[in-house]
């Protein structure tokens, strides 16, 4: 099973102008995308991303240990608009820099905890993880809770030019 | 020197960019066997190619590559399309689906950039919105020749309608009065004249299009495009639609609807229908008219074809 990840590149500007943005105490901003999916021939489901949901101010917890930390409030947002539009769920955030990124350690502990449960509120829809840079991203998607997660295969900004990135071999 | 070198300046990069390119067409007739070939001159690896007809005589008079033997073997115009590409470039991946599109959807979802030469505005309107369900940017082609009363006007256009973009509705090519004059006229006998030369004008066009959204050589945005052919002046013009209607979004279909209305991760793949998408389709006009076609057709009403251009 291989999963292309396609958004518009207004939807990655979006997402790169809010992730950008200094927060009050946090070290670096998160988001989530929500995504339909449909599967194409050759066992390849495309991942369409539907809209970015930035977390807000207020949904942020002091913690000087990590980048970022976010309340239930701002991952009861998220699971919310995922269940009402019955969307896949993907945590978002940046490294910033050029080339494809990789997930820190610290990236893919976090997320082991949390992703999972985003089965308990949209079971029929894949969820994941994204990390952006400048110009390209990386993406874990999980297709069941107890399943290992996979890599997105490729990233596609669908727009002028069409441009395919973050290739996975 | 390789095959491609004369058209290095559409970058470093190009011939990768070209060769792991997927497009699908659909419809194979005046206009898709054109683009077909010219994709496979141009470098497009991946080629997905959707009609369910075969070749008859009266295609001859401008199905690219098409000849009387094929036509007297009611050889598949995908057969066809295929053998074109393969000459040209024998690594060429290349998936024949002699259907009906709405019977291809899993395939079409897998393409990069989809072109139609379809005549039917439903069929039209359908294909864009399965386009933008899947965000896809489509290249629709169109031709007509208007009796005007003893004389004849040829025109034609090329949209490309992507994601975010405005849509066929949005230009003005799918109106609810061509919709509805269509149905007026559905089930009619008879087929629209239809000439080699400005097919060939319109998918010149479309490849162009094509390069410029994957391989820009140059600054211009491409993201949205309408161009009208003249074929009695010989002219081709950028609709004054594009600039009216600017950057607006479109307002016919959200990207909040992106996707298969009822994936579902858990279900496994092989235990269901070939295309098991289709049933999502059937909510669109053009699935539902196909399961009327084939009604009509086990009641031996002849309808006109809806896949040539």
């Amino acid at each position: 099973m291989k999963f292309t990840f396609k958004a518009t590149p207004a939807l990655f500007a979006r997402a790169r102008q809010d992730l950008a943005r200094k927060h009050p105490f946090a070290h670096e901003r998160v988001g989530f995308v929500i995504a339909g999916c449909a599967r194409a021939d050759d066992g390849l489901i495309v991942i369409t991303a539907r809209d970015y949901m930035p977390v807000e101010d207020e949904d942020y917890i002091r913690n000087p240990n990590v980048g970022a930390m976010i309340g239930s409030g701002a991952m009861r947002k998220g699971l919310q608009r995922a269940y009402a539009t019955r969307s896949a769920l993907f945590h978002i955030h940046t490294h910033g820099g050029r080339g494809t990124p990789e997930f820190s350690s610290v990236d893919i502990k976090d997320a082991q905890n949390f992703v999972p449960s985003f089965f308990n509120v949209v079971p029929a829809m894949p969820h994941g993880l994204i990390v952006l840079s400048n110009d390209s991203a990386r993406g874990r998607v999980w297709v069941a809770p107890k399943k290992k997660p996979v890599y997105v295969h490729r990233f596609v900004a669908v727009g002028s030019p069409l441009v395919r990135y973050g290739e996975v071999a | 020197m390789s095959r491609l070198d004369r058209q290095s300046f559409l970058g470093a990069d190009s011939d990768r960019i070209l060769h792991d390119l997927t497009v699908g067409y659909v419809g194979l007739g005046g206009g898709g066997s054109h683009v077909a070939q010219q994709a496979a001159h141009l470098g497009v690896g991946g080629h997905v190619l959707v009609d369910g007809d075969i070749v008859e005589d009266t295609n001859l008079n401008r199905l690219v590559n098409g000849t009387a033997k094929d036509a007297k073997d009611k050889r598949l115009k995908v057969d066809v399309a295929a053998r074109t590409i393969k000459a040209v470039n024998p690594s060429a991946r290349v998936k024949k689906c002699p259907v009906p599109w709405q019977q291809a959807l899993e395939e079409l979802k897998g393409c990069d950039v989809i072109i139609g030469g379809l005549d039917s505005v439903v069929a039209k309107d359908d294909l864009d919105r399965f386009c933008r369900r899947h965000l896809i940017p489509y290249i629709d082609m169109g031709m007509d020749v208007h009796d005007t009363g003893g004389q004849y006007l040829i025109a034609g256009q090329v949209v490309l309608s992507s994601p975010g973009c405005p849509c066929l509705r949005c230009f003005g090519v799918v109106t609810e009065d061509g919709l509805a004059q269509e149905a007026k006229r559905y089930g009619a006998a008879g087929s629209r004249p239809q000439v080699v030369w400005p097919n060939g004008v319109l998918a010149s066009l479309a490849i162009g299009l094509l390069t410029q959204l994957v391989t820009p050589w140059h600054r211009g945005n491409v993201s949205s495009a309408y161009l009208e052919y003249d074929g009695n002046k010989n002219t081709v013009r950028c609709s004054p639609r594009v600039a009216m209607l600017g950057d607006r979004p479109c307002p016919h279909m959200s990207e909040l609807e992106t996707g298969d209305a009822r994936f579902d991760i858990r279900e496994d793949p092989k235990r269901k229908p070939s295309s098991p998408v289709a049933a999502d389709e059937a909510t669109d006009g053009a699935a539902a008219q196909s399961a009327t076609r084939r009604l009509l057709r086990k009641l031996g009403i002849r309808l006109r074809p809806a896949s040539e251009t």
